[in-house]
């Protein structure tokens, strides 16, 4: 049986988003630019994970910053860093923390998706040479890292993992859940590049002890991003075999 | 139909001072009575890194094992992974000849590329270049098995010219086969004339539709070796026993359990955009044709369950146009090795003649000059 996590989530859930009701509604977010950087995880493989959850082999960082230029919400970039892993045979990205720019967006995100984002200064600043981020909070930078030599590649050719989003669900009670989020995503440009991270504050993602060790790849696209209706829980404490949680959906008219 | 074996050899967690040992000692054993039954190929991958899933690094010294404690079957060497940063093509020109010689003449040459991050990166190789080495690979090695001497200047590698010793023992060299998983890998195999090492399981109409693609095209291929191999494997897992239901749920555990470690690794695609590895390739297909069975039935081509029902689904693989079937035993070790064995020996005994005496009456192939 592959490595299991051995985090209690329970532990750092009282920052997490308070999710009232999982009947989300979708939320289009048109022309938005995404950014990733991807690198092989260093450090202990299983401190970061929970036990619903595998290491995958090997465990990835993943940073991954968005702007959405409009929307209900207004203009507003956001940013994460996930642990790649595997939620039974499944890829998929564990977020505890991240941070957005805009409070209207942030409470949007973490109501319906549970994302749990705090608010700091998040830039994303492409140009033709590479494209720049960073994440400012309270005046220090917990993340500074951009793509550099930018080559076109198509949208078929970019695979992005789901997130299992650290929230707290009020549901019977208040339960710590991982919430999965898996956008749709159309894409109308991509480019593939080199990941260079030149700032990253473990504890201010509170990933400690994570460290960006091999990049892997960065690639930047220009997306139509769907989020969804939530689909799947992942019970955090259960083990990988019992902890997916399949919620009801709407029947198709 | 001919039927061989297949070894990943995965080796299950928690990992004591004997687990690896007892691992490799069951496969060989397992080659041993494979060998004994008349099964006529064992297949060993290379795998780096993959840990529970394959601990196959070094194939080709498992199978001069193999070679020394079998007398007819042969030893597929499958693949070997045609990436620089992995394996010299000198080096492994030099490997295979030497394995083919101490076999007495019995080596399958496999080759690939690898579909894995967790391979290439731990090399640091360029997933967007594995297309175009091993295209060269294929290319050069039957030249330093055959001339004299070899000199090179490619693209993936060059070397001024050199006599490479020794040679193959098989004239003018073994058959060569390239790893089918991604989509369109089949033509690749038929336009160089080279065999087809199919590596998904189950899928058994859309394996035919493969299968034909690749008899059309092989017809008139420009081949790399001396010789086409016109042939197609397939893999699937074999658990066969008395018990109908018993053979189905062992098996479809086998299955599950494949999948299960095999996704644990990290895909190239996953890891890295890059036009070269489009297919999500062997990992996803395996999920999808080996579980992914109408409720409550066994997947097509799946050879699992009495001697019956195995029977049924080579059949089914056999009217796809496969010349051979191989065989993935055990998975993890969550089968016991006597059950293992036993599932072999009632696979020989009652399914195997069902389709030797079918061979028999047909007219002799045309496969393979100067391989087996």
């Amino acid at each position: 049986m592959p490595l299991t996590g051995t985090r209690d989530l329970g532990a750092i859930a009282d920052s997490a988003a308070l999710v009232p009701n999982l009947e989300t509604e979708e939320w289009e977010l048109k022309g938005a630019q995404h950014l990733q950087l991807h690198y092989e995880l260093g450090g202990e493989r299983t401190g970061l994970l929970p036990p619903a959850l595998h290491p995958s082999i090997p465990p990835t960082l993943l940073v991954n910053v968005t702007h959405v230029p409009e929307s209900e919400a207004g203009a507003f970039t956001f940013a994460t860093v996930r642990v790649g892993c595997r939620s039974g045979a499944r890829p998929r990205g564990l977020l505890v923390r991240g941070y957005c720019d805009s409070p209207t967006a942030a409470a949007v995100l973490r109501e319906r998706w549970g994302l749990p984002l705090e608010i700091a200064d998040v830039r994303l600043d492409p140009s033709y040479a590479r494209a720049a981020t960073s994440v400012t909070l309270d005046g220090t930078t917990i993340l500074a890292g951009e793509l550099v030599d930018p080559q076109p590649i198509t949208g078929a050719d970019v695979q992005y993992m789901a997130t299992l989003a650290l929230a707290r669900v009020a549901r019977d009670g208040e339960e710590t859940l991982l919430i999965q989020v898996d956008p749709d995503y159309t894409f109308e440009r991509a480019q593939r590049g080199t990941a260079r991270l030149t700032a990253f504050d473990a504890e201010a993602w509170s990933l400690p002890g994570a460290t960006a060790a091999h990049p892997i790849s960065a690639s930047l696209t220009t997306v139509d991003m769907t989020l969804p209706r939530l689909r799947y829980l992942v019970h955090p404490e259960k083990s990988p075999m019992q902890a997916v949680e399949r919620l009801p959906q709407p029947q198709p008219a | 139909m001919k039927f061989g074996i297949f070894f990943e050899i995965s080796v299950p967690r928690p990992w004591g001072p004997e687990t690896e040992y007892t691992v490799y000692q069951n496969c060989l054993e397992q080659a041993r009575v494979a060998d004994e039954l008349g099964f006529d190929q064992a297949w060993a991958v290379e795998h780096h890194f993959l840990e529970e899933y394959s601990h196959c690094s070094a194939p080709e010294v498992f199978l001069t094992a193999i070679a020394m404690q079998t007398k007819q079957i042969r030893v597929g060497h499958g693949i070997v992974t045609c990436v620089p940063e992995l394996n010299s093509p000198i080096r492994a020109a030099e490997r295979a000849a030497v394995l083919d010689l101490v076999s007495g003449g019995r080596l399958e040459f496999g080759t690939g590329r690898s579909a894995t991050w967790t391979e290439l990166g731990g090399f640091g190789a360029n997933p967007d270049e594995t297309k175009k080495t091993w295209d060269e690979y294929v290319r050069v090695i039957p030249k330093m098995w055959t001339q004299e001497r070899f000199g090179w200047q490619g693209r993936a590698f060059s070397m001024p010219e050199r006599t490479i010793v020794p040679k193959p023992y098989q004239k003018p060299h073994p058959p060569m086969w390239v790893a089918v998983t991604s989509v369109g890998t089949e033509i690749d195999a038929a336009e160089r004339g080279l065999g087809s090492l199919g590596l998904s399981f189950g899928g058994v109409g859309e394996q035919a539709h493969k299968i034909a693609g690749y008899r059309k095209r092989i017809q008139s291929c420009d081949p790399v070796g001396e010789f086409v191999n016109e042939q197609v494997n397939t893999v699937s897992f074999l658990y066969c026993h008395e018990d109908d239901e018993k053979g189905i749920t062992t098996g479809q555990q086998l299955a599950g359990t494949f999948n299960y470690l095999s996704e644990q690794t990290l895909a190239t695609r996953q890891a890295y955009p890059t036009p070269s590895y489009l297919s999500p390739g062997l990992l996803y297909q395996l999920r999808r044709e080996s579980t992914g069975g109408p409720e409550g039935r066994v997947p097509e081509g799946l050879t699992i369950g009495d001697p019956h029902r195995v029977a049924q689904a080579v059949a089914r693989w056999e009217e796809a146009g496969v010349d051979r079937i191989n065989f993935l035993l055990n998975v993890a070790e969550m089968v016991p090795q006597e059950d293992v064995l036993a599932s072999m020996r009632l696979f020989a005994k009652e399914v195997m003649p069902q389709f030797q005496e079918a061979k028999t009456a047909e007219p002799a192939e045309a496969t393979a000059a100067g391989g087996a």
